[in-house]
C-alpha cells in the first residue's frame, strides 16, 4: 500500500488531464428535479474552477440518458491517458431489487455493473466514483476495482430514502473547513469526511433517525467502510485524489520556475506521509526528530514557492 | 434491596402464619437455627403444597417454594393467605412488583385481610412512599393485633425523624407481643443514633434471639439514611457477625463500602452475595459498575483526589482541579475548619453509573451529585442534556456538604445541609443554585412550605410530586435568610449545635434567639418580600406570556414585545423553556435592535438562564459588537454548563489571548484540542499561538508540530514553526 501511495502522491499534481463527469438522474417530482439539477450545476461550476486541464462534463435531466452516458464515457475512453484521472458523480435516486443496483435516469435505468463496465474502458489509472443516490450502498461490489475510489451515500441497498449527502459533498468543495490538511486542495477523503460529518449533524439537528450512512472503499478489496483510516487500510488513495485545487497552485504548477520546488515539496509531503504511517515502529524521540526535520524543510520550501 | 431486608426485619414472625410454619418461625425467632431448619425441612416434605411451600421458603429454596405455591393457589384459588405468603417469597427475592400483584390479588379475594395490607405497606415503605403509613393503619384496622404494623409505623416514624412517634408505635407493638424484636430494634436504633452504644433494648433482643443480626442491620439503616456511613458499615458488620447468612445486610454492606470508595471491600461482599444467589438487582448493577473502574484515572491536587473518566479527563481536568481547590480554600475560611483528609471527587459521564454509585438514597431522582463523608460523586456535564447541569454549582454544593457533614460528625438534619449547600451555590455566583420555578411559585401560592422543624419530611417522604424540589428551595432560602439577618456566624453556631446533637428547635433557639414558630413567621414575611410580587402576579404573568407568544406566532413582533415587557417584571426569575427574555430578544432581533437584544439576554444570564443556544447567541452578539469583556462572562458561564461544546473554546480562546490572559487562552485551546475537533490542525495552531504568547516556546513548538503533522501544508503553522526554530 505504501509504495502505491508514494507513486500516486508523486503523480497527481503533474500536468495531466482530470475528467469530471456529473450525472443528475430523474427526480420523480418537480422539487427533486430542481434540486438535483441545481446540485449538478453547482458541482459543474466548482469543478470548472480547477483550470484548463479539468474536463468537466455534466449530464442532467433529459440529457442524462443511457445513450448519452455511454457516448460521454466512450469519448473519454478515446481521449484519456493512463496518467489522467477520472471522477464520476451520480446525483439522484437509485433503486435496489435485491440483486441489481440501478441509477434512475430517463429511459432505461443503468445498473452499477453497466456503469463499472463503462468506467473500466477508460485508461485513466486513477478513478473515483461518488454515488450519492439512495440505495447506492448496493453498487459498491460492482464498482470496486483496484485503483478506484468508491464512495456511496448509503451503507446498503436497503437505505432507500432520498439522500442529502450530495448537498454536503458540494459544500465540501466550497467550505475552507473541509481542507483539514490545509494544503489548499480538497481531496476525495476530505470531502467524504466533511460530507459524512455534516450529514450526521443534519439528522441530529432535525432530530431524525439517520436514513443514510456513507461508506468508502479505495483498496479495491473487501467491503466499504464508514471510517477510512490507516488501521483499516482505507482512505490512502482517496487522500491523494484532489477534487478541488486553488487557482494559485494550478498556476504555479504550470510555471517552469516553480516546478522544481513543487516537485521537492511533493517529495517532502510524501516522506512526511510515509513517516506518519511508520510512527508506531519508531521511538517517540526518533519520530519527533524526523518529523521536525521534514516539516522544517517543507516550510522553507513552501516559503520559497510563495516568494 | 431494602425490600428483602425489611421483610426480614419486620415480617419474620407474623401471627397470621399458619400453625406449622409458625412453629418453625418461632424456633428461628428464638435463635434456634438448627432446630428451625429441621422444622422447615419437615414442612417441605409435606404432601400439602402450601405447607411444603412454607418449608421451602424457610430453607431459602425459592424455586421449589415457588412451584409449591403455584400448585397451592391452583388448588385453593380463593385463599388470600396463600397468595400473601407467595407474595412474601417474591419480596424476599427482590421482586416487589410481582409481590405487590399477589398482595393486591389477596385483597381482591378478601378486602379485610390485614396481612396483605401490611406487606403492601412494606413495599411502599421501601420506596419511601407516604402511602406506607395509610396501608399499615389499614392493616391494623382489619387486624388490631398485627403488631408488625406498629413495628413498621415505628420504623417509618423514625425515618421521618419523629422519635416520639417511633417510640410510641414500638411500645404498642411490644404491648401486643413480647417478641416484637423489630419494635425493639427501632428503640435500640434510637439509642444508637443518639450516641448510646449500649442499648438495653439490644440486650433484650439478644436474650430472645442471640443471632438476631437484623437489629444491628436496622440500626445500620438509620445511620445510612442519616448519612453516617462509617457507623452504618460498622453496624452491618455487627449484624453479619451475629448471622453471616443475613444477605440483605451483606448487600448493604457492599453498597456502603462502595460509597466510601473502598472498592475492593465492596466487591468482596457483593461477589459473596452474587455467588450465594442472594444478590439484588442493585447489587448486580454495582458489580457491573465496579468493572468500569479501570476506565477512570485519579489526579491529585493539594487537597483532593479527582477521579475522571479517561475519555474526558483531558477536557475537564483543567477546569475541575482549580475549582475544587478554590472551593476548599473558601470553605476553610468560611467554616473555620480543615478537613481531616483529602476529598475524593468522582465525576461520571454516564448518569446510570452515577445512579448505581449513589443508589438507595431517598429522593435521589433528580440528583446531580451526592456526598458520602469525604467522597463526592457527581454527574459530568456530559451525563446530562446540554445546559441542564452547572457542574461547578453542583461541585460547590457537594463540597459544602463535605464540610457540614464533617463538622457535625454527620449529625446534621437533611434540610439544613441541603439548604446551606443551596445557599453556598448562590454565594459563589447569584445566577447559580435553584431557580424559582413555576412549581415552587405554585407551592408558595398554596402555602405548602413546611415549618422549619418539619422540613426534613419534605426531603424524606414527600407528600406531593414536587415537594423535594420545593423543600430544597425552602431550605436554601432559610439559610439565605439566616445569613442576611444574623450573619454567617449564626450558621456556624447552628453547625456546632447539630454537632452537639441538638435538635433543629434547640439550634434555632440557641443561635437565633427565636422560637421555631417565631422563626417560621419572620421567615415567611421575609420570603414574601422576595417572592410576593411573583406569587401574586403569577396568573397575570401566565396570561401575558400566552398572549405574547400568540402575537409572535401571528408575526406581530411589536405586540409580542409589548406583551412580553408588560409581564416580565412579574416573574423575572423565570428562565425556563420559552422564557419571557427569549421572546423579547426574538422580537428585538426581528427589529434588528441588537443592543436591546444584548441587554435583555444579559438580564437572562444574570437571572440564571442556562439555555446554551441562547447564551451562545449572547456571546456571539457581544463579540460581534466589540463587547469582549461581557462575552468572556457569557462564555465562562457556558463553560460551567457544557464544556463539551467546541464552539465555546473556539470563541473564548482568542478573546482571552487578545486580552493578554495567556493562561486562560491556553486552557481554552487545550480544551478544544481535547475535544478532538474535526480540524485538529487549527486547534493545535491556536494553542501554539497562545503558548508562544506565554513564552512557553518549547510547548508552542510541540503544538505547532502537531498542527503540521495533521496538515503539513498549513502555511500559518509553517511560518510559526520557522519562527520558533530560529
Amino acid at each position: 500500500m505504501k509504495p502505491l501511495l508514494l507513486l500516486l502522491l508523486s503523480t497527481w499534481s503533474m500536468p495531466a488531464a482530470s475528467y469530471f463527469v456529473t450525472i443528475a438522474g430523474l427526480g420523480g417530482t418537480p422539487e427533486y428535479d430542481a434540486e438535483f439539477a441545481k446540485w449538478a450545476a453547482d458541482l459543474d461550476h466548482d469543478l470548472k474552477a480547477n483550470g484548463p486541464d479539468a474536463r468537466v462534463l455534466t449530464l442532467t435531466a433529459a440529457s442524462a440518458t443511457r445513450q448519452q452516458i455511454e457516448r460521454t464515457f466512450a469519448g473519454i475512453a478515446a481521449d484519456a491517458k493512463p496518467n489522467d484521472s477520472l471522477a464520476v458523480f451520480l446525483i439522484g435516486h437509485g433503486s435496489f431489487d435485491g440483486t441489481d443496483y440501478k441509477f434512475n435516469i430517463p429511459g432505461p435505468d443503468i445498473t452499477a455493473a453497466e456503469l463499472a463496465s463503462l468506467m473500466n474502458k477508460i485508461p485513466a489509472q486513477r478513478q473515483l466514483v461518488v454515488n450519492m443516490t439512495s440505495c447506492s450502498g448496493a453498487s459498491v461490489a460492482s464498482l470496486t476495482r483496484k485503483n478506484r475510489i468508491v464512495i456511496v451515500s448509503t451503507k446498503s441497498g436497503t437505505e432507500k430514502n432520498a439522500t442529502v449527502f450530495a448537498r454536503y459533498w458540494i459544500d465540501a468543495l466550497r467550505d475552507p473547513a473541509a481542507d483539514t490538511d490545509k494544503n489548499g486542495t480538497v481531496s476525495a477523503l476530505e470531502a467524504f469526511d466533511y460530507a459524512q460529518r455534516k450529514t450526521a449533524a443534519y439528522f441530529e439537528s432535525e432530530k431524525l433517525l439517520a436514513t443514510e450512512h456513507s461508506m468508502l472503499n479505495d483498496t479495491g478489496e473487501g467491503s466499504a467502510v464508514r471510517d477510512p483510516k490507516p488501521a483499516n487500510g482505507e482512505g490512502l488513495l482517496a487522500a491523494a485524489f484532489p477534487i478541488i485545487r486553488p487557482e494559485t497552485s494550478i498556476a504555479k504548477a504550470t510555471d517552469p520556475a516553480k516546478q522544481k520546488l513543487l516537485a521537492k515539496k511533493e517529495d517532502l509531503e510524501a516522506k512526511i506521509d510515509r513517516l506518519k504511517y511508520e510512527k508506531a515502529a519508531l521511538s517517540p524521540e526518533e519520530y519527533k526528530q524526523q518529523l521536525t526535520s521534514l516539516l522544517l524543510e517543507l516550510a522553507r520550501t513552501q516559503a520559497e514557492i510563495d516568494h | 434491596m431494602r425490600t428483602a431486608l425489611f421483610t426480614l426485619l419486620l415480617g419474620l414472625m407474623p401471627p397470621y402464619l399458619f400453625a406449622q410454619a409458625e412453629s418453625c418461625r418461632a424456633l428461628e425467632h428464638h435463635g434456634k437455627q438448627v432446630e428451625a431448619q429441621a422444622c422447615y425441612t419437615k414442612l417441605s416434605q409435606s404432601t400439602d403444597p402450601f405447607t411444603s411451600a412454607e418449608g421451602f421458603l424457610g430453607r431459602g429454596l425459592y424455586d421449589e417454594a415457588n412451584e409449591q405455591f403455584r400448585t397451592a393457589v391452583r388448588l385453593q384459588p380463593k385463599s388470600a393467605p396463600i397468595r400473601t405468603e407467595w407474595g412474601r417469597l417474591f419480596l424476599e427475592h427482590y421482586q416487589p412488583g410481582d409481590a405487590a400483584k399477589l398482595f393486591e390479588e389477596a385483597l381482591e379475594i378478601d378486602p379485610n385481610y390485614g396481612p396483605a395490607y401490611l406487606e403492601l405497606a412494606h413495599i411502599a415503605a421501601d420506596r419511601f412512599d407516604k402511602s406506607a403509613i395509610d396501608l399499615a393503619n389499614q392493616a391494623l384496622q382489619h387486624d388490631p393485633k398485627l403488631f408488625q404494623a406498629h413495628e413498621l409505623l415505628a420504623f417509618v416514624a423514625l425515618e421521618d425523624d419523629d422519635p416520639k412517634l417511633a417510640a410510641d408505635e414500638a411500645n404498642k407493638a411490644l404491648s401486643l407481643s413480647n417478641d416484637a424484636l423489630d419494635g425493639m430494634s427501632v428503640l435500640a436504633s434510637m439509642d444508637w443514633l443518639s450516641g448510646k452504644p449500649d442499648s438495653e433494648c439490644m440486650n433484650r433482643i439478644l436474650k430472645i434471639d442471640p443471632h438476631y443480626g437484623e437489629a444491628y442491620a436496622t440500626g445500620a439503616h438509620f445511620f445510612e439514611i442519616n448519612r453516617r456511613y462509617e457507623e452504618a458499615i460498622r453496624f452491618y458488620r455487627k449484624a453479619l457477625e451475629l448471622n453471616p447468612d443475613l444477605w440483605p445486610a451483606r448487600n448493604e454492606l457492599g453498597i456502603n463500602l462502595m460509597r466510601l470508595a473502598d472498592l475492593t471491600g465492596a466487591r468482596e461482599e457483593l461477589v459473596r452475595c452474587y455467588n450465594a444467589h442472594r444478590s439484588s438487582p442493585q447489587t448486580r448493577n454495582a458489580l457491573l459498575f465496579l468493572d468500569t473502574v479501570k476506565d477512570y484515572e485519579t489526579f491529585r491536587t493539594e487537597h483532593a483526589a479527582i477521579v475522571l473518566n479517561r475519555k474526558e479527563a483531558g477536557l475537564l481536568r483543567p477546569y475541575i482541579e482549580p475549582e475544587v481547590e478554590r472551593a476548599i480554600l473558601t470553605y476553610e475560611r468560611k467554616y473555620k475548619m480543615k478537613l481531616p483528609g483529602p476529598v475524593r471527587l468522582e465525576v461520571y459521564p454516564n448518569h446510570d453509573d452515577f445512579v448505581v454509585r449513589t443508589l438507595g438514597l431517598p429522593g435521589q431522582g433528580g440528583l446531580l451529585g451526592v456526598t458520602f463523608g469525604l467522597v463526592v460523586a457527581m454527574d459530568s456535564p456530559s451525563a446530562r442534556p446540554e445546559g441542564e447541569c452547572n457542574w461547578a454549582s453542583t461541585l460547590w454544593h457537594e463540597m459544602s456538604h463535605v464540610y457540614v457533614l464533617t463538622a457535625t460528625h454527620n449529625l446534621v438534619p437533611r434540610w439544613f445541609t441541603e439548604g446551606l449547600a443551596v445557599h453556598e451555590e448562590g454565594a459563589v455566583s447569584p445566577d447559580w443554585g435553584d431557580r424559582l420555578t413555576p412549581d415552587i411559585v405554585s407551592a408558595l401560592q398554596k402555602k405548602q412550605l413546611l415549618p422549619v422543624v418539619e422540613l426534613d419530611r419534605g426531603f424524606v417522604r414527600p407528600q406531593y410530586a414536587t415537594q423535594v424540589l420545593v423543600s430544597y428551595f425552602e431550605a436554601g432560602k432559610i439559610c439565605d435568610y439566616i445569613v442576611e439577618r444574623w450573619g454567617n456566624d449564626a450558621i456556624i453556631g447552628m453547625i456546632h449545635s447539630y454537632a452537639d446533637r441538638k435538635t433543629t428547635a434547640d439550634a434555632i433557639e440557641a443561635n437565633l434567639r427565636e422560637t421555631p414558630a417565631a422563626f417560621d413567621k419572620d421567615f415567611a414575611a421575609w420570603l414574601d418580600r422576595k417572592t410576593g410580587n411573583t406569587v401574586r402576579h403569577f396568573d397575570d404573568w401566565k396570561k401575558g406570556m400566552k398572549s405574547a407568544y400568540a402575537d409572535l406566532q401571528k408575526g406581530d413582533k411589536e405586540g409580542a414585545l409589548r406583551d412580553g415587557l408588560s409581564v416580565r417584571d412579574y416573574y423575572p426569575l423565570y428562565v425556563g423553556t420559552a422564557s419571557d427574555y427569549e421572546l423579547i430578544v426574538e422580537a428585538y432581533l426581528g427589529k434588528n435592535d441588537r443592543l436591546s437584544a444584548i441587554r435583555e439576554l444579559e438580564r437572562y444570564r444574570a437571572a440564571g438562564g442556562t439555555n446554551t443556544d441562547t447564551l451562545k447567541k449572547l456571546a456571539t452578539l457581544e463579540s460581534e459588537n466589540g463587547m469582549t469583556k461581557e462575552a468572556v462572562i457569557t462564555l465562562t458561564k457556558l463553560n460551567y454548563l457544557y464544556p463539551e461544546d467546541p464552539e465555546i473554546h473556539q470563541l473564548l480562546g482568542p478573546i482571552l489571548l487578545a486580552q493578554h490572559d495567556t493562561n486562560g487562552s491556553i486552557r481554552e485551546d487545550r480544551a478544544l484540542v481535547a475535544l478532538n475537533p474535526p480540524d485538529p490542525a487549527s486547534s493545535h495552531y491556536q494553542l501554539a499561538m497562545a503558548l508562544r504568547a506565554a513564552h512557553r516556546l518549547n510547548e508552542a513548538k510541540d503544538e505547532v508540530l502537531l498542527a503540521l503533522e495533521a496538515a503539513p501544508g498549513f502555511k500559518p503553522a509553517q511560518q510559526l514553526l520557522l519562527e520558533l526554530s530560529q
